[in-house]
């Protein structure tokens, strides 16, 4: 492997997946049963190249090396960026407001740092392990070989969103990855309900797609550039790149102002939809129609992080305006919370796990917003081990569903922990690690995300940042850049007034208020997962009589654990989210290998880095927290009948305002589908009676003035020749006038 | 110049011939009159040619009146067979028979109800058919349509 | 004789005056599915008109040409006319047929005066002895019982009876204008010459008269043949080859639709 060169390597990671879904398309039908043998041959080789690359990232980063004490400030930008040919090229270009002839040049580059080798390892790993588990489930499907071929072009549309150097490859590959989440969620397309679904996340990805498009072009307009790395053009003039190390360097080498903001405001708008955030989030739960492992590795482990990723990689943009920042941070934890709250009275198991993730994409969220390396580094630690157990999850709630027939209504079974033990202990590990228990994954990330909004909330208690705080502390006014410079504009000054009012919003009430919605957040995370462990493991065994139809067992034992194809990669998954936070955060590593990520080395992100603490106050308030939804969720569940009186009922009203998901379809519904209808079938109704009307009024013009003259032809010879008779003698009597003068 | 005595005569006379014939053609709606019709047409022509004749003085309109009496026979004879095939399909010599021709959608055009006749039918002397006359669809052959 | 009793009437009222009493005459005459007193009403009406139309034209071609100088002429003419009016008004086919019998002879009437002799005899026997007698043979073959509703009625009669008169009214005009400006073939030396075989003078226009009293000389058989059988001889092998196609024609679409109807016995099968 030492011989290979990594930018090699790097190429490999996405082209084996597209290799294999190519290979699947074109000898799916030949290869029948066996079709998941070249996807999974070439998402196993991509994980092994992924994770070379990440080996070869962390000894250039030199995280062994580095102790505890290292002065974190001093990491020095590590990134390696492989050009693979020039998308397009036009020179002289107009950019910057007009001012200034740039080169308009999109070369097709590929990257790796360490964000980028982190998240390439999580997709290929998680995405075999989910292919390796979909060969059990999926198996006997009609499908089989479309689904793999779909898995694998999603393996390479995202490795290649995470890869891309440029803003403009990240939008298509956004917009790929949305396709392919569009086919996975719609893959039983005859069922009505699966292909509303896919319809619906579509459009909703939409409304986000255009503001990712918009802020693209707010970028080219504003930086002259799309490219993340540094560029130098055929004629000499280096380009500083958008996250290039040369733009990083410089203090002032990002715009604010209501230009900057707008920027990063389309940016949310666009990692709202992708990552299924308030208000953008209810194409999710809908999308638990699609098969369970698309639902584990894209709906829950790595597409709708995609949002956090292009979060994470703009962070310099946003630090340069706080208020779009803190707003990420509040619509993260207002998501977080909403989404909680729905998920403690979901009965479908699925939809319990999808109200989780989005939850948990809010904590993400929340943590991005704090705008400090801290903040971003823990969002990347959360997204990394809710990958881990957000899959196993997943892949348990698909074995139940596997086993029960399809039945996934957790109130029509119950003490599967008999039927399937395998099943129940790895979907207890994941629970923990989702409630946030010591000492499993999610305990130590969410401990993170906790801290870094506390260091927000009470900045005199973290002493040593907190005048590195970007809040006030950054004057992000200058608007000149070396190379390109920008002008303000009239919009930019008309709009100062409105984002000095988003920047309001940055204070430290704002943010304590974020923290205990978190904290808030946290306990009821723990509440719903261990209900649903406990509604479907605990109690009487009860098993629906759908399932008797899977069984292939003997006629007694109907239900049955799934295969080993399907509980191995639930054991590796379990171990993974059980040791994974504790090793990463014991060691520091994670945090420390991050912080060489080129858009982490920025001034304005490096200079909030904090030597690593244990925040032991935090960590107890969050395990009371955890602890409490435990106990309540115990109370009400542990050991009963769930299709029983459930104790949400004490809700009241509010249990009704839960369950109805806070009236967000219906508001949607009415806001803009409703007048959206009303205006399509005013169109319609024009298009039907007024444009197709004036064409059939034109085409029966020509039918009724034949219809005039039709009676002529009566088929009687007499009056033909009548008629021509009359013709001849009109023809002679005008001759006979015009000679006769 | 004046032309000669009764060339302008004969072809007024001509004319008056032709007119006939040609009111004849339009109007009547019996074939085998019809046809009588455009031989008084022929006739007319014929008057005409022998006055042009007599007026340049040459033998061309009298050769040409020879050829039209050649193509009267032969347009009789071809004629008068067609009359007859048509008389056999239909039943009738009216010329108002066929109208496969009109437009698809129009109605036939049928005579108006006629006041029946209270003199005497005339009776003509013909020819009677020898043998049994066999039984005929008298619908069918009113209204055939089709060639 | 009757120029003098219209001495005042304009030629054009007079020519209009013809055109409108041919066509309301032949309205008139024509069937129109009339019975009883109405029909004989306008039967002697038509009648009348058309007398009084034709002596419109008479008075229009005293005229326009001096017509009525020959009395045999304006004799056999009438009877043409006459029997060809009849010819189209008649309502009985067979009638019909009898009216144009006598039509042909008022034709070969004009004819022998107009000189052509030959033609009038032959348009006799030709004509009145063998077309003719084809028709009524053809007559009693399909005539149905009585009279046919379709002989009772007309097609279109006024705007046939209008069109008619309106031509024959352009015809006369045309006709009536010969005298005032001679066609262009006038002008032009006349073949008359070579056919007489006088030398006539290559620039001066030679006597009509005296080409119509060639015309009417002795030999005339004699000198059509020869025009005929020589330069036109040609002419008269195809007319010959003509009759004998038609002739083979007529027999075999006869004996084809036969075999292919079946039977020809509805065809007697009158059908009113």
């Amino acid at each position: 492997m030492q011989d290979i060169p990594s930018s090699t390597l790097l190429v490999l990671v996405p082209l084996l997946p597209l290799v294999g879904a190519i290979l699947t398309v074109a000898l799916g039908r030949t290869l029948g049963s066996r079709a998941h043998v070249p996807a999974i041959i070439g998402i196993a080789a991509s994980a092994a190249v992924a994770v070379t690359l990440l080996f070869g990232m962390v000894r250039q980063v030199g995280v062994g090396n580095s102790g505890h004490d290292q002065q974190v400030q001093q990491v020095q930008p590590v990134e390696m960026v492989t050009t693979l040919w020039e998308w397009a090229d036009i020179p002289n270009a107009q950019a910057a407001g007009g001012t200034t002839a740039a080169s308009f040049s999109i070369p097709v580059a590929l990257r790796l740092d360490p964000l980028t080798s982190t998240l390439l390892v999580i997709i290929t790993c998680v995405g075999l392990l989910v292919a390796i588990y979909s060969i059990g489930y999926m198996h006997g499907d009609p499908g089989y070989p479309r689904f793999f071929a779909l898995f694998s072009m999603f393996v390479f549309s995202m490795t290649m969103l995470v890869a891309a150097s440029n803003f403009l490859l990240v939008y298509v590959f956004w917009e790929a990855v949305g396709a392919c989440s569009y086919l996975l969620i719609g893959f039983w397309f005859t069922k009505p309900e699966a292909a509303k679904a896919a319809k619906k996340a579509f459009l909703v990805n939409r409304v986000g797609d255009f503001g990712l498009a918009v802020a693209t072009f707010l970028l080219w307009m504003t930086y002259g550039t799309l490219n993340f790395h540094d560029t130098v053009l055929s004629d000499g003039t280096a380009v500083p790149g958008i996250l290039g190390v040369t733009r990083l360097a410089d203090a002032s080498g990002y715009v604010g102002g209501a230009v900057g903001s707008a920027i990063c405001l389309l940016l949310l708008l666009a990692a709202c939809g992708k990552s299924a955030q308030l208000p953008l989030h209810v194409w999710l739960p809908d999308a638990m129609e699609g098969p369970t492992p698309a639902s584990a590795l894209i709906h829950a482990a790595t597409m709708v992080t995609a949002g956090i990723y292009l979060i994470a990689r703009s962070g310099p943009l946003f630090v340069a305006c706080p208020g779009a920042l803190t707003l990420v941070s509040i619509v993260g934890a207002t998501t977080a919370l909403i989404a909680a709250l729905i998920g403690t009275v979901q009965n479908d198991l699925k939809r319990v796990l999808a109200y989780s993730t989005i939850s948990q994409l809010g904590y993400m969220f929340a943590s991005l917003g704090t705008g400090t390396l801290l903040g971003f580094s823990a969002a990347i630690f959360h997204l990394v081990t809710h990958a881990f157990f957000k899959a196993l999850l997943f892949l348990g709630a698909g074995s139940v569903m596997h086993s029960m027939g399809g039945v996934i209504d957790m109130r029509r079974f119950g003490g599967l922990r008999r039927v399937m033990p395998i099943t129940a202990v790895t979907f207890l590990v994941g629970s923990l690690a989702l409630a946030g228990v010591a000492p499993f994954a999610g305990f130590f990330s969410k401990d993170e995300i906790l801290a870094s909004l506390h260091s927000r909330g009470w900045p005199d208690t973290h002493g040593e940042h907190q005048e590195a705080v970007p809040a006030g502390g950054h004057a992000m006014t200058a608007t000149s850049l070396r190379l390109v410079s920008v002008t303000p504009d009239a919009s930019q000054l008309a709009g100062g007034d409105r984002v000095s009012r988003l920047d309001a919003l940055n204070q430290p009430a704002t943010w304590r208020l974020l923290f205990w919605m978190s904290l808030v957040t946290a306990g009821l995370t723990a509440f719903y997962s261990f209900r649903a462990v406990f509604m479907t493991f605990t109690g009487p065994t009860r098993v629906p009589e759908e399932a008797g139809h899977h069984a292939h067992g003997a006629a007694g034992s109907a239900a049955h654990e799934s295969p080993p194809v399907m509980t191995i990669p639930l054991v590796i998954l379990a171990v993974a989210s059980a040791v994974s936070g504790w090793w990463l955060f014991s060691t520091h590593s994670l945090a420390t290998f991050l912080a060489a990520t080129p858009s982490f080395t920025a001034s304005s992100i490096a200079s909030t880095a904090t030597p690593p603490v244990f925040h032991w106050d935090l960590a107890i308030q969050g395990t009371l927290a955890a602890a409490a939804g435990i106990v309540v969720a115990a109370l009400g569940h542990l050991g009963k009948r769930s299709d029983g009186p459930q104790m949400e009922r004490f809700l009241g009203p509010l249990e009704t305002l839960f369950a109805n998901r806070f009236y967000f379809d219906q508001i949607y519904a009415g806001l803009i589908i409703k007048p959206l209808e009303f205006v399509a079938t005013l169109a319609a109704l024009i298009d039907r009676y007024l444009i197709d009307g004036t064409v059939d009024l034109v085409a029966r013009l020509p039918l009724a003035l034949g219809g005039l003259v039709r009676h002529l032809q009566s088929g009687l010879v007499q009056r033909y020749a009548l008629a021509g008779v009359i013709g001849m003698l009109l023809i002679v009597l005008a001759l006979v006038a015009r000679a006769m003068g | 110049m004046t032309p000669s005595p009764l060339v302008l005569d004969g072809l007024v006379v001509g004319a008056i011939l032709f007119a006939l014939g040609l009111v004849g053609i339009l109007a009547r709606r019996n074939l085998i009159v019809m046809f009588l019709c455009a031989e008084l047409m022929l006739q007319g022509i014929s008057v005409s040619l022998v006055s042009w004749s007599r007026h340049h003085g040459d033998w061309g309109g009298h050769v040409l009146v020879i050829f039209v009496l050649a193509v009267a026979a032969c347009e009789a004879a071809v004629a008068l067979v067609f009359v007859l095939q048509a008389f056999a399909r239909t039943g009738r010599l009216d010329s108002a028979a066929w109208q496969s021709l009109r437009e698809s959608n129009l109605p036939r055009t049928i005579d108006h109800e006629l006041p029946a006749i209270d003199t005497m039918p005339l009776r003509f002397p013909k020819l009677f058919p020898a043998g049994v006359e066999p039984p005929v669809d008298q619908d069918a052959l009113l209204e055939r349509e089709h060639v | 004789m009757i120029a003098s009793v219209l001495p005042a009437i304009s030629p054009g009222t007079l020519l209009a005056a013809a055109v409108t009493s041919t066509a309301a005459s032949l309205w008139l005459l024509l069937p129109r599915g009339q019975i009883g007193a109405a029909e004989r009403r306008s039967r002697w009406l038509g009648g009348l008109l058309g007398l009084a139309a034709l002596g419109c034209f008479i008075a229009t071609g005293h005229r326009l040409g001096g017509l009525g100088e020959e009395t045999v002429f304006l004799i056999v003419s009438l009877v043409a006319v006459i029997s060809g009016a009849a010819t189209v008004v008649t309502r009985s086919p067979v009638y019909s047929a009898i009216w144009f019998a006598m039509a042909l002879a008022g034709v070969a009437g004009v004819l022998l005066v107009l000189g052509a002799q030959f033609l009038g005899v032959a348009t006799i026997v030709v004509y009145a002895g063998a077309i003719l007698v084809m028709f009524l043979f053809v007559l009693m073959l399909a005539a149905p019982a009585g009279l046919a509703p379709y002989d009772r009625v007309s097609n279109e009669p006024l705007l046939s009876a209008v069109a008619g008169a309106v031509l024959l009214g352009i015809l006369s005009l045309s006709i009536g204008r010969l005298t005032a400006e001679p066609p262009l073939c006038c002008r032009m030396p006349s073949k008359a010459a070579a056919i007489t075989g006088d030398a006539a003078p290559a620039t001066g226009l030679p006597a009509v008269a005296d080409m119509s009293v060639d015309l009417l000389a002795e030999n005339h058989v004699a000198r059509l043949g020869g025009e005929l059988f020589g330069r036109h001889l040609i002419a008269v092998e195809v007319a010959g080859v003509l009759l004998l196609v038609a002739l083979v024609g007529s027999i075999a679409i006869v004996s084809r639709a036969a075999s292919a109807d079946g039977t020809v016995a509805p065809a007697r099968r009158a059908v009113p």
